[in-house]
């Protein structure tokens, strides 16, 4: 091999690995822009999702927390009934404004939801599932000799 | 879980009712009324009242209201159940061992009158098998000079009946001057806690969520008889006097409180070696040496392997 031919080597040489670069720089390009673009749709998406207010993820939260909280405030509400049966009798006139107080409170108490969402599900949920296990206790009688 | 209560003085004792839910205050005092009303009409030491009236009546069928029919249907299934040990027909030997008047249950640690001991037997006259009811006519119909009392076993009848009454509450027990009747809808257990004859504290617990509960002894209606002799008011049908068998205190647990006093007595007329075997459901002897039996329900006995 002669010098000319051992230059025109090194230029294909020179060629190729320019022409690697070129190809390697042009699918990077495109592997960006297409993540730009994907990217951009996703957030239209939401963005549009967001702004027609279906947030899925935001709904089932309240729903669950809404449930929640109503039940909490049942048991509460049923507890306070038990609670107050014997005086019930001796206390007709008072009776339905005692019943309207235990019904009222889960309405008002479902505006201030939001606020009140992680105390709901993190603190009182034990509190209403202890209370159907305790044993009701009777006093005891006696039996003798009739 | 609180319960109403009402207190008062009946059948020649103590009665208390209770029962806890809504109305139960109301429905008490109808209860009462109607245990009032019971006494009045099934006293026998009231003259004028319905069983002495049928006691005095000469007629074979003798028109009565619907409780007295029950009552004299309870003395009869009480003399069929016990192979005539618990006899309602015994009135004559009752006055005559000395209890014709009323006579209020003594209080807790009377002395327990004692004599020896015999197992009782049935009368041979076994007038109880004579009584019938015809509900169509609304008649009682026995031999002229039969006479029935009710004694315990119209206290465990009022307790079933007036129990029936408050059965819809949640909770709820009658005490038929010791003759229980309880349970209710919420099917709660309640402690009865056995009276001690000697006077001293609950001899057993019982722990139960409903039926009858009954006991029978020869200690708080007890007195010296015209011979001299310790009497009682329960009579050995087979010789016609007190009875002295060895028990002098038997508890019984059944399904209803009738059953529970029939159960009870004739426990107690059986003596120790065939009292356990009136008592199914369970229940508590005292023996006259003072010693306490308790015989186990069912559910306490032990299980055999792989039964």
């Amino acid at each position: 091999m002669d010098g000319i031919e051992k230059r025109e080597k090194v230029r294909e040489a020179r060629r190729r690995l320019s022409a690697q670069r070129n190809r390697a720089g042009r699918l990077r390009g495109r592997v960006v822009a297409a993540s730009l673009v994907c990217f951009a749709l996703l957030w239209g998406v939401v963005f549009v999702q967001m702004a027609t207010g279906n947030d899925p993820v935001l709904s089932e939260k309240a729903a669950l927390a809404a449930s929640r909280t109503k039940a909490r405030h049942a048991a509460a509400a049923q507890t306070q009934r038990q609670a107050v049966e014997p005086e019930l009798e001796v206390r007709s006139e008072s009776d339905g404004d005692a019943e309207r107080e235990v019904e009222a409170q889960p309405e008002a108490e479902a505006q201030a939801e939001p606020e009140v969402q992680a105390e709901t599900e993190s603190q009182a949920e034990p509190e209403v599932e202890a209370q159907p296990e305790a044993e009701v206790e009777l006093e005891p009688v006696t039996t003798s000799q009739s | 879980m609180s319960e109403s209560r009402l207190q008062f003085e009946c059948f020649g004792g103590r009665v208390e009712i209770r029962a806890g839910g809504d109305g139960a205050a109301a429905a008490l005092a109808a209860a009462r009324e109607r245990l009032f009303d019971a006494h009045r009409r099934l006293s026998r030491f009231d003259p004028g009242s319905e069983l002495s009236r049928l006691n005095r009546d000469p007629r074979t069928e003798v028109p009565a209201s619907p409780l007295l029919r029950q009552l004299v249907e309870a003395i009869a299934m009480a003399g069929e159940l016990s192979g005539g040990l618990v006899d309602g027909t015994l009135l004559r030997e009752i006055e005559r061992a000395g209890y014709a008047d009323s006579l209020r249950r003594a209080d807790r640690g009377a002395p327990i009158p004692s004599a020896p001991a015999s197992p009782a037997g049935a009368s041979a006259r076994a007038e109880w098998t004579a009584l019938a009811v015809d509900a169509e006519a609304g008649t009682v119909i026995r031999p002229p000079g039969v006479k029935i009392d009710g004694g315990g076993l119209a206290k465990g009848l009022l307790a079933d009946l007036v129990g029936a009454d408050l059965a819809r509450f949640d909770s709820f027990v009658v005490d038929c001057c010791g003759d229980l009747r309880l349970g209710g809808r919420a099917g709660a257990e309640r402690r009865v806690l056995v009276d001690d004859p000697g006077g001293g504290g609950p001899l057993a617990e019982l722990r139960l969520r409903g039926g009858g509960v009954a006991t029978s002894g020869i200690s708080r209606r007890s007195w010296t008889g015209p011979d001299g002799r310790p009497a009682h008011q329960i009579i050995d049908p087979g010789r016609g006097g007190p009875a002295f068998t060895g028990v002098v205190q038997s508890t019984a647990v059944a399904p209803s409180s009738l059953l529970a006093e029939v159960r009870a007595k004739a426990a107690l007329l059986a003596g120790p070696e065939g009292a356990v075997a009136w008592l199914p459901d369970g229940g508590v002897l005292v023996l006259d040496g003072g010693e306490v039996v308790p015989v186990p329900t069912p559910a306490e006995l032990p299980q055999a392997v792989g039964a």
